[in-house]
C-alpha cells in the first residue's frame, strides 16, 4: 500500500499542451517510456474501487504528469438529486491526486434508481437550465473548485426545447461560474446530425470561459439514406474535425487539448501520433501568436 | 411531475424495454422521419456500453458460450438488471445467478460457477489494499497465545467452492489459442481468490485449507479453526499451511 506523496510530484496545473486519455492498456508504456505528453486525463469513476492496481498505477503516473479528472457519473442534468456518496468519492480522488482540471458533461445518466452509464440528451428548457446550474454549483461547492462543462454530442432534439444548445450550454456555465470544455468533435457531430450551423454554434462561446478542448474520432452511419455521426471515440480524429480544431484555436486561442480514444483502443504509439498531431497545431498557433506580439 | 422528470423517465423506459419505444416518447422528439432511428442510437449505446462492461468482466463465459450468445445474454441482463452503481467496476454482480435462470444454458452446468469466479477475480482486483502480516508481529508468542490469535484475512480474500473443475476450465480458457479438453469427471474444486499485492491469485486448495480459512473468516481463533478443520479433514497440515501462507499476504497486519 502506498502512502500519498504530496511532494516530488509533477505540478498540478494542466499545461497548454496536448494530452491523452489514460487507458489501462497503456499503463505500462506510460510508466516505462515516460512519453513526452503534456498531461493525462482519467474518468474518476474508473478509480472508485476501494484499492487495487488502478489506483497504484495512477499514483505512479501522477508523479510524472499533471492529470485532469473527467467525470462521467455525476449526472448534472438529472431531475434527481446528486448522489452524496459519488461526490464524496470524487472529492477524495481530487484530494488524493490534485488534478489540474475537473470536468463533467452537459448531460444526464440517472433517470430512475439505475444509471444509463451513457450520456443522455437534455431538453433545453429554463427548468433544465436551473437544475443544471444548481447541480454544477453544488459540485463546485463540494469540491471547493471550479469545474468545466463539456458540450454533448447528440443525435436527437426535443420538441419542448426553448433555446439552442449553445445558448443553454454557455448560460449554464455563466450562471454557475463553471468553465467550458469545448469538445470540437462533439460540435461537429451535433451540428451535422441536426443541420445546425457550426459558426453560429461557436459564435456563442465566450473565449474567456474556455478551459479545455477535446478531440476524438467518431463513426458514420447511413440511416435511411441519411448520415448520422456517432461519437464513439473509437478511431483517429477525422480531417474535418482537425480543420475545425485548427480554425478554433486560431480564433479562440489555445487551451489544453485532449485526444480521447475509449473504444477499439489502439497500441500506444498510434495514440501518441494523434497527440503529436494536436501538439503540432498548438505549436503552429503559438508561434504565430509570438510573431504577432513581436511584430506588434 | 416536471417536464424534465417525465421526459427522463420516459427516456429510460425506452432505453430499457426490448419492445419498440413508446409512442408518447417518440411524440416528444422533433420528427424528421428519423426520430425512431435517432432514439435507437441511444438505446444501442446503452445496451452496447453496459454489455461491453460485462464482456470485460466475463471473458471466459463469453468464450464458452460464443460471442453471439454472450451478446444476447448481456443484452437481456442489462435490461433486467440495469447498473445500480455510479461506476461500472463491479457491474455484473448478479450475472452468475442470472445465467442459472436461462434454460438454454442447462447443458453447461458449470457456467454459473465460472461466472462467479470471474466476478470474484475482479472484486479482488478492486478490493481495499492492506499491509501483510509480518513475522515480527508474532514474535515471542507462546504456543498458547498463538492458538488464541484471531487472524485477519486480506480484504480481497474470497472463498469459492464448485462441484465442477472450474479452475481448470477458467485457466484453459484464458486465451483463445488453447483447446485442451477437460472432463467434468475431474470433479469439485475449492478455491481461494486473493490479491495480496498487485496480482490476483486464484489458488486451488484442499478441503482442510478451505475450511480453516472459512473458520478464520468467521472470527474463530487459530486454535478453534484448527479443531473444527480437523473434524472435516484430518489430513490438514497446519504447519505446512502456515509455512506457505502466514506471511505471504493472505493475512494482514494486526
Amino acid at each position: 500500500m502506498e502512502t500519498m506523496q504530496a511532494s516530488g510530484r509533477a505540478p498540478a496545473p494542466v499545461p497548454i499542451r496536448a494530452g491523452a486519455g489514460l487507458k489501462p492498456q497503456h499503463y505500462q508504456s506510460v510508466i516505462e517510456d515516460q512519453p513526452d505528453i503534456g498531461w493525462f486525463e482519467i474518468h474518476p469513476e474508473n478509480y472508485m474501487g476501494k484499492g487495487g492496481p488502478p489506483l497504484r498505477y495512477l499514483e505512479k503516473i501522477r508523479q510524472d504528469y499533471p492529470i485532469s479528472l473527467h467525470s462521467v457519473g455525476t449526472s448534472l442534468g438529472s431531475h434527481l438529486p446528486l448522489d452524496r456518496e459519488h461526490l464524496q468519492q470524487l472529492k477524495s480522488l481530487v484530494d488524493r491526486f490534485e488534478p489540474g482540471l475537473v470536468s463533467e458533461h452537459l448531460s444526464w445518466s440517472h433517470g430512475y434508481e439505475w444509471y444509463t452509464h451513457d450520456l443522455m440528451p437534455l431538453v433545453y428548457t429554463e427548468e433544465s437550465l436551473q437544475v443544471m446550474v444548481e447541480h454544477i454549483e453544488q459540485v463546485q461547492e463540494y469540491l471547493q473548485r471550479q469545474i468545466l462543462i463539456e458540450n454533448p454530442s447528440s443525435y436527437l432534439q426535443f420538441k419542448a426545447s426553448e433555446m439552442p444548445e449553445q445558448v443553454f450550454y454557455v448560460e449554464a456555465a455563466k450562471r454557475s461560474g463553471a468553465g467550458l470544455l469545448v469538445d470540437v468533435n462533439n460540435v461537429f457531430v451535433s451540428c451535422t446530425n441536426h443541420g445546425w450551423n457550426i459558426d453560429d454554434y461557436l459564435s456563442e462561446i465566450p473565449i474567456e470561459l474556455i478551459g479545455e478542448i477535446h478531440l476524438s474520432g467518431h463513426s458514420v452511419q447511413q440511416v435511411e439514406g441519411r448520415t448520422l455521426r456517432i461519437d464513439d471515440h473509437g478511431s483517429p480524429v477525422c480531417s474535418e474535425v482537425w480543420s475545425l480544431y485548427q480554425a478554433f484555436i486560431s480564433q479562440f486561442g489555445l487551451a489544453p487539448t485532449l485526444i480521447e480514444w475509449d473504444s477499439n483502443i489502439p497500441e500506444f504509439p498510434q495514440l501518441l501520433e494523434e497527440v503529436s498531431s494536436a501538439q503540432s497545431l498548438i505549436d503552429a498557433v503559438a508561434e504565430t501568436e509570438v510573431r504577432n506580439v513581436v511584430t506588434g | 411531475m416536471s417536464l424534465l422528470a417525465e421526459l427522463q423517465r420516459s427516456f429510460c423506459d425506452g432505453l430499457r424495454t426490448a419492445d419498440a419505444p413508446d409512442g408518447a416518447l417518440l411524440e416528444m422528439l422533433q420528427d424528421d422521419d428519423l426520430a425512431r432511428q435517432r432514439f435507437q442510437v441511444y438505446r444501442n449505446n446503452f445496451i452496447v456500453l453496459n454489455g461491453d462492461a460485462l464482456a470485460d468482466m466475463f471473458p471466459v463465459v463469453k468464450r464458452l458460450v460464443g460471442d453471439e450468445a454472450f451478446r444476447m445474454l448481456a443484452t437481456a441482463y442489462v435490461r433486467q438488471h440495469p447498473p445500480r452503481d455510479r461506476t461500472l467496476l463491479l457491474y455484473g454482480d448478479l450475472f452468475a445467478d442470472f445465467l442459472q435462470t436461462i434454460p438454454e444454458l442447462s447443458g453447461l452446468p458449470y457456467l454459473t460457477d465460472v461466472a462467479r469466479l470471474e466476478f470474484t477475480w475482479t472484486a479482488a482486483y478492486h478490493a481495499a489494499d492492506a499491509f501483510p502480516l509480518q513475522p515480527d508481529q508474532l514474535q515471542n508468542l507462546s504456543e498458547e497465545a498463538f492458538a488464541k490469535l484471531q487472524l485477519r484475512v486480506h480484504p480481497s480474500l474470497q472463498l469459492l467452492a464448485s462441484d465442477f473443475p472450474i479452475h481448470r476450465i477458467w485457466s484453459v480458457n484464458q486465451s483463445d489459442d488453447q483447446d485442451e479438453l477437460i472432463s467434468l469427471d475431474e470433479g469439485a474444486c475449492r478455491l481461494i481468490v486473493v490479491r495480496p499485492d498487485n496480482e490476483v491469485q486464484v489458488r486451488v486448495v484442499s478441503e482442510g485449507e478451505f475450511e480453516f480459512v472459512r473458520q478464520l473468516m468467521a472470527s474463530a481463533t487459530i486454535g478453534e479453526a484448527f479443531e473444527a478443520t480437523n473434524q472435516t479433514d484430518p489430513q490438514f497440515d497446519l504447519g505446512q499451511f502456515f509455512s506457505r501462507h502466514l506471511f505471504d499476504g493472505t493475512f494482514c497486519a494486526m
